[in-house]
């Protein structure tokens, strides 16, 4: 018999509802329960009969057919030509990574050596944890340009400090490290990976508060040559866990990046900042 | 569509139906490039009504097919009929697609403010146009959207929602004005009242 807290859990599964610890939970128990998966395997077939009751739409472009007929030709085993990358990601993107988590690293390590006592020492490792969980999604992709071998030490050795160090030097890369000096997110914290060569940068944001559907967050980038900080694009967090991962191109030339700043704004973004300054780097 | 080696004429009934399409399936993994040709033809009208309404975007709807498409050219031969249709396997892929698309918008909140119920509520009226094999697929979608009508509003909106709104568990009960726990157990009623009534026809 499965009670009522199951048959929800079936349910939210079925629709690919359930995420982190409460998906982990589900899924050791329906490894375990026969009843359970038949009835996770009923609701989802009920799930894509749903499929049917999506309001008809005009046909796709007849070429749509053909397009996918051409791209379903079987790979020969021999004389295949050499693999291409289906899009190509910036080559400083690697860098940045290792890079983001080195600094992730040291600058967490080094405020935990500074506060007192070993309840604030835990706080602060679960920040590191948090910021480096962030930084798994680089890697992911930076996988795509560093070796296996390279990956490996770089999760396994602090051989490779004065090497990343190095590597970011060489890449000319600014790597800054932010946070709320204001007291209203106290617990935020954030990355800011800046290519000036590229004009170009990755944006690490952990423990941000959720937003209102009428707020984002709003990124700047204080260039001394500038009046006003450049605008570096709105984003959103997720909603539990106060993280995201962005891309950015300020729209204007920034010659120096010297501080990074996100701002809370209305909807859209504002060319001028207007709400409260969230995280800033020192 | 077919040519000369294709099979001549899909069976009518379910069974038949849901046998024809694993056997399309499983020439189309061996290698049978007319076999995913049919399948596309029996397939696309309701695989590109799903993914366009999840994304609001025919070109992109496009581009999920294809990319569903080529997937199941290449995969397959892992289908396992006995762990299901194959054509709930092509809509589940389709869906789960469409929604990683929709996410990698990152523009969650544009997604918060664009899925309505309402916008995804089915309607009698707009029934798969004709041509082509659509019988099966006017009588699937009848028989989804009688038992769909048949369930309360609130529990309607939450499938709907659930399904084709790619959105989290706390954003849909935000989209609802609900409490979450209200969402759940609107969405379980509802689904497990849904299976009641179209399992036999599915």
């Amino acid at each position: 018999m499965i009670d009522e807290r199951h048959e929800e859990l079936a349910a939210l599964h079925a629709f690919d509802l359930l995420e982190g610890a409460e998906l982990a939970a589900f899924e050791s128990a329906l490894a375990a329960d026969p009843e359970l998966r038949a009835l996770v395997a009923s609701l989802r077939a009920t799930t894509a009969g749903l499929a049917f009751s999506a309001p008809a739409v005009p046909p796709p472009s007849p070429a749509l057919r053909a397009r996918i007929l051409n791209s379903a030709v079987p790979v020969p085993a021999a004389d295949s030509p050499a693999y291409v990358l289906p899009f190509a990601p910036p080559p400083w993107l690697g860098w940045a990574a290792a890079a983001c988590f080195f600094f992730a690293a040291v600058f967490f390590a080094g405020k935990s050596f500074n506060v007192r006592g070993q309840l604030q020492f835990a706080l602060e490792a679960e920040r590191v944890a948090r910021l480096e969980a962030g930084t798994v999604k680089n890697l992911l992709e930076a996988e795509r340009l560093l070796s296996r071998a390279q990956l490996d030490r770089l999760a396994s050795s602090e051989r490779l400090v004065a090497d990343l160090r190095r590597e970011a030097g060489v890449a000319n890369l600014k790597i800054a490290s932010l946070k709320s000096l204001a007291g209203n997110s106290p617990e935020a914290r954030a990355i800011a990976v800046w290519s000036p060569d590229r004009q170009e940068g990755v944006l690490v944001v952990s423990n941000l508060p959720a937003l209102d559907l009428d707020k984002d967050y709003q990124l700047w980038v204080i260039d001394p040559q500038y009046p006003i900080p450049v605008d570096g694009g709105v984003f959103t967090v997720d909603a539990a866990t106060g993280e995201a991962r962005v891309n950015f191109k300020p729209g204007k030339a920034v010659a120096t990046a010297q501080v990074f700043a996100v701002s809370l704004e209305r909807k859209g973004g504002v060319p001028k900042a207007e709400g409260p300054m969230m995280l800033i780097s020192n | 569509m077919s040519d000369s080696s294709s099979i001549d004429a899909a069976p009518a009934a379910d069974d038949s139906r849901h046998a024809f399409d694993a056997e399309l399936l499983r020439r189309a993994g061996a290698g049978d490039q007319s076999a995913l040709g049919e399948l596309y033809d029996r397939w696309v009208r309701p695989l590109h009504a799903l993914a366009c309404n999840v994304l609001r975007d025919p070109a992109e709807s496009e581009d999920v097919l294809h990319d569903v498409f080529v997937t199941l050219w290449q995969k397959a031969a892992d289908f396992d009929a006995s762990r299901g249709h194959a054509f709930s396997w092509a809509a589940t892929l389709t869906r789960n697609r469409a929604i990683d698309r929709l996410r990698s918008r990152a523009r969650r909140a544009e997604l918060l403010a664009q899925a309505a119920p309402a916008d995804l509520g089915y309607d009698e009226t707009n029934t798969p146009a004709d041509g082509g094999d659509t019988t099966w697929l006017k009588e699937k979608a009848s028989a989804v959207r009688q038992a769909l009508s048949s369930l309360p509003a609130d529990q309607r909106d939450a499938l709907q929602l659930a399904y084709f709104g790619g959105l989290t568990q706390q954003e849909i009960a935000g989209k609802l004005s609900q409490p979450l726990g209200t969402v759940k157990a609107r969405i379980r009623r509802g689904l497990l009242k849904l299976r009641d009534l179209v399992a036999p026809q599915l």
